[in-house]
């Protein structure tokens, strides 16, 4: 059955337990009621009184009254009313009363033309206000270098503070001071510690809290270029909308999508864009180390492939397109081919495609018994939104971690050793902690639970009621499409190949295997080998700078592909500007005209991973089999082309069902004595999001984690491909025998998470 | 008495033409100069505030209200926060002066003026840019200053110091 109310003698249809605002928003009828303190995902709270409706009630006995949308659950046959006399006066008054200490400064306020205040005191008609006195005014406090606040802009509606202390539950920024006084921020200055303090910009009706790192290259958001994107920093994949202008990407805001992201982003998916400007990125083709034309570097390249003698080496960080690109030349040229760096690599993405059909982020959001495994938070903070949204319904949660991590605090904390974490996962199944739920849900840290914990963890899986569901993270945007065309063992052979002189050269897209990727120790052995390696990327990584050849490619904003995400599901984004040159002075630019003049601007954005590969093919008369083979590898994955604006494809079972024979490496044997190496990450660590200043800026100093009781200044670490010394910091949240370094460190001694590792302390002098 | 009133009518009608005579409203112009009445819509300006800074704090109002798209300007943040814009563009061979951007203007930075003749043989050098667009005066308003009505701190500026401001809250009190 049909359900509507009337507003203003209009049906408008609703969901049993809505209110009567959310279906009138949801009708598109939020032009009667203005509304500030209801925040769709906040829920309501009447506290603005600002969204008064009339009530008209059935019998005739009852005068109508005013009450508040916000509050009033909607029902059938309920008449109501906005145009009318008093209603108007109420809101009119209302704002007016909201807007008694409001600052006349818009014109150097960021949230201008994205207001909702202004927005709604221009819908409401109230345009001169009758205070004449003197205005409130409010110290800022420094909040780091992501959120900047300007207090005096304060409407008090309280939905920064509920969505950081009760959606993202987090315990460094409340509301202070009494009656007219009331201030929203820390107890004192210093960075908001919340992963997910960014969205206090969007939450904000007003601009008290904005944008800090937009507002260094701000421009009204009417002059800016936006479009649908995915987020390329962790594989939740959410959908975010960059912002450009001008040729330059100046900021991304989360894009709703219900399944995964909602309406709130991380901080990493909100501020590490800066990867796109940074001055270190290649953007001119590098030939040896000399800047040359794209021609140039084609030719050479091309003759280097027609040798016969290069492996290609692909990346979970680049879409899927160019990945299948890669892979479609090298199968045209009959060359080794792999998609990740190393055979344990290569086993973890099987591993976490052969889970079945994991749970997206709002049916976690929606579990009753939740068990993570690891530092979900570090490596995909949304996924834990999602867990702290389960929490605030109910939900029991487990955390299994070698360090109590800030979720960990929240529910019930298990410290284990990453050795322990395999077996206790094995355990799971007859565990009280998933026992009588409705929906119990795993969610993994796929590095620290490693290829035979994935392993133990579809076991555990099978043996739990059929509804249970559990998902693998990585910081990867594309691992799972990475992983569908590896064959197995593919890592093996093209390092086998190496080692065997059957090629000299490697044409490395996106990877990083001298740098930070997994198995770097050995790829860096295997470099002296190698007679030239080329490498296709966006970032100024390690390899960038020992790579013979460099060939720059667009970022992600900047041109069209797919990410297959933790679930499956691939989503398309699509170009949202071109890079081109920001035309600062019409004198410096010679005689062409700016575009205020109706000139054009050259674009100098490098290409696409695709065009270069193309024109890679077409010289070595390839073309028509290269092209012929990756739309033949694109349609056999996905069938139907995602939508950037829908919520993706779901890749079939079917293909998934492929790597559940995949073999299981096994995991190296500790004893209790031996020292063990997890993994430390913190939640804006990801090598895009590295090259962002002001978020890097948050990052905690590199070091050895360990628990306090080892009286050591640092250590030096030994690894079959390598040392590494570390100044050693004490972490009192550690578990007793467990070293936590960074991925670089991993790559530089050629070891895995869950490996035990000889350590020498360093006595404090 | 209808026809005194048409003879004095027509008296009048003469007398207007008679007073013009030995009069010429032709201005020999550009060897004189014009006196142009005090709202004429000119080339517009920059401005300064009376304390010698820039007025202009690149909101972008004027760019967006343009009817014929020729304002182009990016912000820049200065390291007191202050706002100012880092390139401010304007194309004159498609502004058509009609003063919108003057309307718009919030901090009364951008001013039409009296300058009006201005030729160029090439279109390029109608882009005005920045150098060439703000000038060291007040323009038509001497006295404002945006910053001393808004409620933003500045260096020289604390909170509560600006025009009908109360000293800043203190929140940590729990007086009533």
């Amino acid at each position: 059955m049909k359900h509507v109310f009337f507003l203003d003698g209009q049906e408008i249809p609703f969901i049993p337990g809505q209110n009567v605002l959310e279906a009138a928003i949801a009708a598109g009828k939020d032009q009667q009621i203005p509304y500030f303190c209801f925040h769709p995902a906040l829920g309501s709270l009447g506290a603005c009184r600002q969204c008064a409706v009339k009530i008209y009630a059935h019998d005739s006995k009852h005068p109508p009254r005013i009450t508040m949308a916000c509050l009033l659950p909607a029902s059938d046959a309920l008449q109501l009313a906005t145009l009318e006399d008093d209603v108007h006066t109420e809101h009119r008054e209302i704002i007016e009363l909201l807007m008694t200490n409001h600052p006349l400064d818009c014109p150097v306020c960021d949230e201008g033309g994205q207001c909702h205040l202004q927005d709604m005191t221009v819908q409401t008609g109230h345009s001169v206000r009758h205070y004449s006195g003197p205005k409130r005014t409010y110290r800022n406090q420094d909040l780091g270098p992501l959120v900047y606040q300007e207090m005096n802009r304060c409407i008090t509606c309280y939905r920064c503070v509920r969505f950081y202390q009760d959606a993202a539950q987090g315990e460094d920024f409340g509301v202070f001071g009494s009656r007219n006084r009331v201030s929203f921020g820390r107890l004192e200055d210093g960075p908001l510690e919340s992963p997910f303090s960014g969205n206090l910009v969007e939450v904000c009706p007003t601009g008290v809290f904005t944008d800090k790192v937009f507002r260094h290259d701000y421009v009204r958001v009417w002059d800016l270029q936006q479009g649908p994107s995915v987020c390329p920093h962790c594989a939740v994949g959410c959908n975010t909308t960059p912002g450009a202008r001008l040729g330059t990407l100046r900021r991304i805001r989360n894009r709703i999508r219900p399944e995964i992201n909602g309406h709130f982003l991380c901080d990493r998916g909100r501020y590490a864009f800066p990867y796109v400007t940074a001055n270190s990125r290649p953007l001119q083709p590098r030939l040896m180390g000399e800047t040359t034309r794209q021609d140039a570097v084609l030719r050479q390249l091309a003759s280097r492939l027609e040798e016969g003698r290069s492996g290609f080496l692909g990346s979970p960080r680049e879409d899927l397109q160019s990945n299948l690109g890669l892979f479609a030349l090298a199968d045209c040229l009959h060359a080794p081919f792999a998609a990740v760096t190393s055979s344990w690599a290569e086993a973890l993405a099987q591993q976490c495609l052969a889970l079945p059909q994991a749970p997206s982020l709002q049916e976690v959001a929606a579990a009753d018994r939740i068990v993570v495994i690891g530092d979900l938070d570090s490596i995909a903070p949304m996924a834990g939104f999602a867990v702290r949204q389960a929490l605030r319904q109910g939900a029991a949660l487990t955390v299994l971690a070698s360090s109590r991590t800030e979720l960990a605090q929240k529910g019930d904390y298990r410290p284990l050793r990453p050795s322990a974490l395999r077996d206790q996962v094995a355990q799971l199944a007859d565990d009280p902690c998933l026992q009588g739920g409705r929906f119990p849900v795993l969610l993994a840290t796929a590095e620290t639970l490693g290829p035979s914990g994935l392993y133990a963890l579809r076991k555990t899986l099978e043996k739990l009621p059929a509804n249970a569901r559990a998902g693998a993270f990585v910081n990867r945007p594309n691992l799972f499409g990475a992983a569908y065309f590896a064959a197995d063992g593919h890592t093996e052979r093209l390092q086998q190949a190496l080692r065997q002189r059957k090629i000299n050269h490697l044409l490395c897209l996106g990877a990083d295997p001298l740098g930070e990727d997994w198995g770097a120790g050995t790829w860096r052995t295997l470099a002296p080998g190698l007679d030239g390696l080329t490498l296709l990327d966006m970032v100024d990584s390690e390899t960038a700078r020992s790579a013979e050849t460099l060939i720059p490619v667009a970022a992600f904003p900047e041109r069209a592909g797919l990410f297959v995400n933790y679930e499956g599901r691939i989503q398309a984004f699509s170009p949202v500007y071109r890079r081109e040159a920001q035309v600062l002075h019409s004198a410096v630019h010679g005689s062409g005209f700016p575009e205020a003049a109706g000139g054009v601007k050259h674009p100098l954005g490098p290409p696409p991973p695709l065009f270069w590969l193309g024109r890679l093919a077409e010289m070595l008369h390839l073309h028509e089999a290269w092209q012929k083979r990756l739309d033949f590898y694109l349609h056999f994955l996905c069938p139907e082309r995602p939508d950037p604006e829908g919520p993706g494809v779901l890749l079939p079972d079917t293909i998934r069902a492929r790597f559940e024979i995949a073999a299981v490496p096994a995991a190296r044997a500790v004893t209790p004595e031996q020292w063990e190496l997890d993994i430390f990450r913190w939640y804006g660590g990801e090598t895009l999001a590295d090259m962002a200043d002001e978020l890097h800026s948050l990052a905690p100093a590199r070091g050895l984690r360990v628990h306090p009781n080892v009286q050591a200044a640092a250590a030096t670490l030994h690894g079959p491909c390598g040392e590494l010394r570390l100044p050693v910091i004490a972490c009192a949240e550690m578990v007793q025998g467990v070293i936590a370094i960074d991925q670089e460190g991993f790559a530089e001694l050629g070891l895995y998470p869950g490996d035990p590792v000889e350590v020498s302390w360093e006595q404090r002098q | 008495m209808r026809v005194w009133r048409n003879i004095s009518e027509l008296g009048a009608g003469l007398w207007t033409t008679l007073r013009q005579l030995g009069r010429t409203s032709t201005v020999s112009y550009p060897e004189e100069p014009l006196n142009l009445p005090p709202r004429w819509r000119g080339r517009p300006v920059l401005t300064r505030d009376p304390d010698g800074d820039e007025r202009c704090v690149a909101c972008q109002l004027c760019s967006a209200v343009c009817p014929t798209r020729c304002i182009e300007l990016q912000a820049g943040e200065r390291p007191d926060t202050r706002r100012y814009p880092l390139t401010f563009r304007i194309n004159f061979s498609r502004c058509i002066f009609c003063g919108l951007c003057e309307e718009a203007c919030p901090t009364l930075a951008i001013q039409l003026l009296d300058e009006f003749a201005f030729s160029k043989e090439h279109h390029a050098d109608f882009i005005y840019e920045k150098e060439a667009l703000l000038i060291d005066g007040t323009g038509k308003h001497p006295h404002y200053n945006f910053y001393r009505h808004s409620g933003v701190a500045l260096q020289g500026k604390d909170k509560g110091e600006g025009i009908n401001e109360k000293a800043p809250v203190n929140v940590r009190s729990n007086l009533p």
